[in-house]
């Protein structure tokens, strides 16, 4: 009996330890960008986790069943979208079983919606790596982009609960005013960026190199997902040095080692810079995340 | 648009000029033609000029409309008509507009293109098809192979708004294709539930669960090709819950005709009776360390009242899975440890002496142990050294170890190409230690899942 009574006593304090507080709607983002997002969006009612600290790469986020136990009490799921998330949400989801946050169910809330991607390819094979057929996905990297995720996550707020949604749109719009003042600013800062070409680990950088003047050269993976051959490291050193490429950017969770090489060997700059919020301590939320990146670029282009 | 203003403009100031050269005009010409005839005229063109400069004021403030200025006070409403009865030229706005839509439409093709070329083929199944090679060389014969391990396709999709299904069709070297797993998943029932039927691999173990081509090494290990019989295929049911916890916690409950693909202890094709299917259940948890070290746990037991092949003898067969990763956030990419292991007890009422005249038959339990345990690092996003080590007591003959251990080294070229050279040194019961080489080549084609159970 007394055993019986112990076994009662751990079932009890495994239970939800909110259980009976004040229910607030449980969002669970992929990615700490769109949970930053969210608390800005959902204000107080609004419970925010992030599967994501950060510091992953989005394409490599581990499976972990923990993840499975938050999905499954979720109200709704933010994703980057674009099947940023493909190895690893799906399975996730399945393994949550919650119908509410299933592909195409109103808690689905895919946050690329009002995005138009680029690098759409116009033929899907895997000779060409490990394509996202409906394009670039580091759609996070933009903050002007950034508006378009506030805004399909103000929709799907509102979507789930729409008592709640005039609050929503509110907060969205403020975040979003807040947002429209750093871009201003961030695009006085990025003028010296306009016209560098720039060398990438994968195709993170695209979205940020569109907004900010600068042109994409290259990637040290042979493809996207493809780690990269001898051969075409040296060839892309050489075109790097006829075209006077003067950028090399390695994202934070891509090995060091390469990117370091290739930059000293053409005499571009280093540029360190994290995919997502979190990646970098300075990058506590997703404005100083921005900030850091535009500001990292800079230094590193003016020699500053 | 410039062009037809100076031309209004142009004509205004003809008029202007006809109007001021007109008074001159009737005094020369004032013997010929009467002064009333020339004031009518005069009033006529004074009329038209009004009429040109009015039609002129109310096209320039359509322009101003349609480009989205706003002087003295809120534009009309869009859908009011254009004042003039003509049907007005296309304003500048209006054009802009139309090269815009064409800018987008120009940049959406390539994707519509894109998502346009599998249209006709929507509702089918998502389809991969994964080879999986082996160049085998043994010492005990000095004899090498070059096996074709399977050709496996695999197809799935979601049914309708409840099921989702499933199939693995494996072609193997041995000739003919074979159904390895036909399943029926559910996707939406409450409380936590999933049911499976069909033909699946039953949830008993890890790396029992895995495809041949999906394990971390060239082979299966011993243990779970002797005690289970290779993979845990079964046909049957089975109802996963995910307990409402903080812990992660899931259990497992399934009847099937037997568990084992290769269990040559059951016909699967018979009828049986109720205490002649097999009964499993299964608990797993996890166990988070840190962001980076985990532990995965699990707990598998699968019971059969009775063995028809042991005349009527009972058999159990219990496991402990537990696998520990480390897996670093910021470079899960290219590095990490996985340490996983098995450990299995299978035990088996086996008749000993028959039954006779001088008394009924004798049963006994056979108890036998066997494990596996291996470590894999991974160095680079390419490069996966790694050893298993086997120790497995005979189910027959308990006493009987066989034990094996098998460096390996695998090469992904990329996320859906992999080699893989292995070793084994084998040192079985009664037999000469045998030194075993593996390469293996393994590609996957088309679709590919990752799915929760592979982790």
């Amino acid at each position: 009996m007394k055993r019986l009574f112990y076994v009662l006593v751990a079932l009890v304090a495994l239970l939800p330890a909110n259980a009976t507080g004040a229910r607030k709607i449980r969002v669970v983002a992929t990615i700490p960008d769109l949970a930053d997002m969210a608390r800005h969006v959902g204000g107080d009612l609004v419970q925010v986790t992030s599967l994501a600290t950060g510091v992953e790469d989005i394409h490599a986020v581990q499976m972990k069943p923990s993840f499975a136990v938050l999905l499954n009490r979720a109200d709704v799921v933010l994703l980057l979208g674009l099947e940023a998330e493909h190895a690893f949400l799906p399975a996730l989801l399945e393994a949550a079983r919650n119908p509410k946050i299933l592909r195409d169910a109103p808690g689905y809330i895919d946050c690329s919606v009002y995005v138009t991607p680029i690098e759409a390819p116009t033929r899907i094979d895997r000779s060409l790596g490990d394509q996202h057929p409906m394009g670039n996905p580091h759609i996070n990297l933009d903050p002007v982009l950034g508006k378009a995720m506030v805004r399909a996550i103000a929709d799907g707020l509102s979507r789930n609960f729409p008592d709640d949604a005039a609050t929503f749109h509110k907060n969205a719009a403020a975040y979003n005013a807040t947002l429209d003042e750093a871009i201003a600013r961030w695009r006085r800062e990025a003028a010296p960026l306009k016209g560098k070409k720039l060398v990438s680990y994968h195709p993170d950088m695209v979205y940020f190199a569109e907004r900010f003047g600068m042109e994409p050269f290259g990637t040290i993976e042979i493809r996207p997902g493809v780690d990269p051959t001898p051969g075409h490291i040296a060839e892309l050193k050489q075109r790097m040095l006829k075209e006077h490429v003067e950028v090399v950017v390695r994202e934070r969770h891509y090995p060091a080692g390469l990117a370091e090489t290739i930059a000293r060997e053409t005499g571009a700059k280093l540029v360190e810079l994290p995919a997502m919020t979190g990646g970098v301590p300075e990058a506590k939320d997703y404005i100083s995340f921005i900030d850091y990146n535009v500001r990292t670029m800079v230094r590193a282009v003016t020699g500053g | 648009m410039r062009p037809r203003l100076s031309t209004r403009h142009g004509t205004a100031l003809l008029l202007a000029l006809l109007l001021a050269a007109a008074p001159g005009a009737t005094r020369t010409e004032a013997q010929g033609a009467g002064e009333e005839q020339v004031r009518k005229e005069l009033d006529l063109l004074k009329e038209q000029l009004r009429r040109v400069e009015q039609q002129m004021k109310q096209q320039e403030e359509l322009i101003r409309r349609l480009s989205g200025e706003k002087p003295g006070g809120p534009a009309p409403a869009p859908s009011a008509p254009p004042p003039s009865a003509a049907a007005p030229p296309p304003a500048p706005a209006v054009v802009d507009e139309e090269a815009l839509k064409l800018k987008i439409l120009e940049e959406l093709q390539p994707q519509l293109a894109a998502a346009n070329k599998t249209f006709p083929a929507q509702f089918n199944p998502a389809i991969g098809f994964i080879v999986d090679t082996v160049l085998s060389f043994t010492s005990r014969k000095d004899q090498g192979n070059f096996e074709f391990r399977s050709g496996e396709l695999g197809i799935s999709a979601n049914v309708d708004p409840f099921v989702r299904a499933y199939a693995i069709i494996n072609g193997t070297n041995a000739g003919g294709f074979d159904v390895e797993e036909a399943a029926i998943v559910t996707t939406s029932l409450p409380y936590n539930l999933t049911v499976k039927g069909g033909r699946f691999f039953a949830d008993f173990g890890r790396l029992s669960k895995f495809h041949d081509h999906d394990l971390p090494f060239v082979n299966r290990p011993g243990v779970l090709d002797t005690y289970i019989g290779g993979e845990s295929q079964s046909d049957g049911i089975e109802v996963n819950w995910l307990a409402p916890l903080d812990q992660y916690l899931t259990l497992t409950a399934g009847v099937y005709n037997k568990v084992g693909a290769s269990n040559t202890r059951v016909d699967n094709t018979v009828p049986r009776g109720l205490e002649e299917f097999t009964y499993l259940a299964r608990a797993t948890t996890f166990f988070s360390l840190t962001d980076a070290q985990s532990i995965d746990l699990g707990v598998s037991n699968a019971y059969t009242p009775r063995v028809r092949v042991n005349d009527g003898g009972s058999r159990n067969l219990a496991g402990i899975d537990l696998t520990y990763r480390y897996t670093p956030l910021a470079a899960a990419a290219y590095r990490g440890l996985v340490w996983g292991n098995e450990f299995l007890l299978n035990s088996e009422r086996q008749q000993t002496v028959p039954a006779s005249d001088t008394g009924p038959a004798l049963f006994r339990y056979r108890d036998a142990f066997g494990m596996y345990s291996y470590l894999e690092a991974r160095l680079t996003r390419r490069y996966y050294p790694g050893v298993l080590f086997e120790w497995v007591e005979d189910l027959a003959h308990p006493g009987r170890v066989t034990n094996a251990y098998s460096p390996y080294f695998t090469v992904w070229a990329s996320e859906f190409q992999r080699l893989r050279l292995q070793y084994t040194h084998l040192d079985a019961p009664r037999q000469r230690p045998e030194d075993q080489f593996f390469l293996q080549w393994t590609i996957i084609m088309g679709s590919h899942v990752h799915s929760f159970r592979d982790r």
